[in-house]
């Protein structure tokens, strides 16, 4: 389970301090798949940030299983599975050694990494280049490398930013159900999108996202009540406020 | 398994697989110190024993004025020539080390018994290229000078020794390793140099580089300390910075015993025992080089960035070489602490096989080694930066 209470961050630019994130809270329930949707810009990728430590929130606070990431940040890391929203697989590595590098880091024996790189292998499609060196792959190939690369550990937490950038179809797809394969097995999947109809289609939960702020939190359903919409597409329009970056 | 064993066998194995980059640290390297080196000094020697032993064309102005010195001069294996047109422009130009002008009274000056006026005309500013000639030319003239004055002497019923009440006689102690040779000079200079910036790529490309790629931040969300990260980043820089290193060194060995003997000064062969103590000498420098090299590089957004701070670093083990080609002094126990500086005088005196005592070791690493633990932990510093991964 990951909570996030009260989220706050700030960035000093040159034209004054800009408020990326401002008071951001909602909960991402075990066995769920919760979507944080909203414009580019929102403060999605901030908001993510603060919940894998990689930044500090000015103020707030992010539980993971019930673990505070302020005071262990390590023990929250290792209970996370992370697709960060810059993908970086190693070029000169192959898609296997990437995996297995991830799977050290993680403190994990060679046999367990060797297992669950197989178990991987098999769920996300990736045989025919597993033992190919990165330079090269194709954007499907690198998001699948970097899923693999982040779930090696087994995590309960799974974040992922943005997965279906960039993916083709069929990939989007085959993603889709993989990501409800994780929900079978009473994980915390937690994703970030742009794409109204991608949260749509997979998501229990919604959390809507606009000038870093928490504008809907709640099921498909509860969202179209909320506003008084029929369609989600237009329920989305309404709490933004504008159609501005929505359906790039 | 820890972390920095981990992230020093990934950043390893991904340097050995860049091609440019082995290539420069386990070819171009061994190839050009040893030929920038073996090249010198057998250039050096050639040119030494060319300028002593050949015959040397000396353009005189007016020697029909000193038929007998000129005649003395071509049978000590000068050969006279014609002046050209501008003596000082043809020896500015370096057309001509040397010009000798014989002045018109000389004939007259030398019946009267007059000292007779000769000029030398040369460049001091070029000792390296015409100093030997000049010299050479100078000590021709002197040896005319008393074996004349002798005569005279003699001719006056006068013992020669009274105009000669010092009698100077030279002894040179240096020994064939401790004479002076560029080549020499500049060994330690080269060592140091790559030592401490052979792991520059390596450096770049594991942390400039990995910010560069987005592969930071995908690495920052393990568990993995920030500490134990970049020590796995320092270590595997200063690890392909010694092999690089010792692959250069056995080539130079390799250089030297394929060169034939009469073309190089042996003295700076390097034999084993010494190689392995100028190995000890530059592993500080190779751990400090790595180390501020990935703080610079972790400080820097892309490799670019990274590169334009180079020039800083080529310079700075360039320093103490300057220094001492300027004021060779005597070695002082301070400057053994002082990094390049110490590494610098302990490598010629390994050179020279000079001893080096327990102390002077001890200075030397011990002060090398905890400036690269500052620099370690400038590095960790820079590396808990949030806007490290964040740049995007």
């Amino acid at each position: 389970m990951i909570e996030a209470e009260n989220l706050r961050k700030s960035f000093r630019s040159r034209r004054g301090e800009i408020r990326a994130v401002d008071g951001v809270s909602f909960r991402a329930l075990d066995g769920q798949i919760t979507g944080l949707l909203g414009p580019n810009g929102a403060g999605k990728t901030t908001t993510l940030r603060m919940l894998y430590t990689l930044m500090r929130p000015d103020e707030g606070r992010v539980l993971v299983d019930g673990i505070d990431a302020a005071h262990r940040p390590a023990d929250v890391r290792s209970r996370l599975g992370v697709l960060p929203d810059a993908r970086g697989i190693y070029k000169r590595l192959t898609a296997r050694e990437n995996v297995e590098y991830f799977g050290r880091l993680q403190g994990l024996a060679p046999a367990l990494i060797a297992e669950r790189t197989a178990r991987l292998v098999a769920a996300l499609d990736m045989d025919d280049f597993i033992d190919r060196r990165a330079e090269g792959f194709s954007q499907g190939q690198r998001t699948k490398t970097a899923i693999a690369r982040a779930l090696v550990h087994d995590p309960r937490n799974v974040l992922l930013d943005e997965p279906a950038n960039g993916l083709d179809v069929m990939t989007t797809r085959s993603l889709r159900q993989f990501l409800q394969g994780l929900k079978a097995q009473g994980r915390c999947v937690l994703f970030s999108s742009h794409i109204m109809p991608e949260v749509a289609q997979l998501c229990d939960r919604i959390v809507v996202i606009a000038h870093g702020h928490v504008v809907a939190n709640g099921t498909p359903d509860e969202i179209r009540a909320l506003t008084g919409m029929a369609s989600l597409e237009d329920a989305f329009v309404k709490v933004i406020g504008s159609e501005e970056g929505l359906f790039g | 398994m820890s972390v920095w064993w981990t992230v020093f066998r990934k950043e390893l194995r991904d340097a050995f697989r860049d091609r440019r980059m082995v290539i420069v640290a386990f070819v171009v390297m061994p190839l050009a110190v040893p030929l920038i080196l073996a090249g010198m000094s057998a250039l050096g020697a050639r040119k030494q024993v060319e300028k002593l032993e050949a015959t040397l064309d000396l353009p005189v102005i007016g020697a029909e004025h000193a038929p007998n010195l000129a005649a003395w001069l071509a049978s000590h294996n000068l050969r006279i020539v014609a002046p050209p047109a501008d003596a000082d422009t043809a020896v500015r130009k370096q057309e001509s080390a040397v010009v000798l002008r014989i002045d018109e009274s000389f004939g007259a000056d030398w019946r009267a018994g007059q000292p007779a006026r000769v000029e030398l005309i040369f460049d001091s500013s070029r000792p390296i290229q015409s100093g030997t000639t000049i010299n050479r030319v100078r000590n021709l003239l002197e040896a005319y000078d008393r074996q004349v004055g002798a005569l005279r002497l003699v001719a006056r019923g006068v013992h020669p020794a009274v105009s000669s009440p010092l009698q100077i006689s030279a002894r040179d102690v240096a020994t064939p390793e401790s004479r002076f040779d560029l080549a020499k000079q500049l060994l330690p200079y080269l060592m140091l140099l790559l030592a401490f910036i052979g792991g520059m790529q390596v450096a770049i490309d594991s942390t400039a580089g990995e910010r560069e790629r987005h592969s930071l931040e995908p690495l920052l969300t393990t568990p993995a300390s920030r500490e134990a990260i970049i020590s796995g980043k320092i270590l595997a820089t200063a690890a392909f910075t010694l092999l690089s290193l010792v692959a250069t060194l056995f080539a130079y060995r390799l250089a030297f015993a394929l060169m034939p003997s009469e073309h190089v000064d042996l003295s700076l062969d390097l034999p084993l025992p010494a190689l392995a103590r100028l190995l000890v000498v530059i592993l500080p420098i190779v751990m400090l080089g790595a180390t501020l090299l990935t703080a610079l590089a972790a400080f820097a957004r892309s490799h670019r960035e990274a590169q334009g701070y180079l020039p800083l670093l080529i310079f700075l083990p360039m320093i103490p070489t300057l220094f001492l080609m300027v004021a060779p002094v005597k070695t002082q126990p301070w400057m053994l602490a002082v990094p390049f500086l110490g590494q610098n005088q302990l490598i010629l005196r390994i050179l020279r096989a000079e001893p080096v005592s327990a102390a002077e070791w001890a200075i030397s690493l011990g002060s090398a080694f905890l400036l690269a633990g500052i620099a370690w932990l400038v590095a960790a510093r820079l590396y808990h930066r949030e806007e490290l991964a964040a740049s995007s």
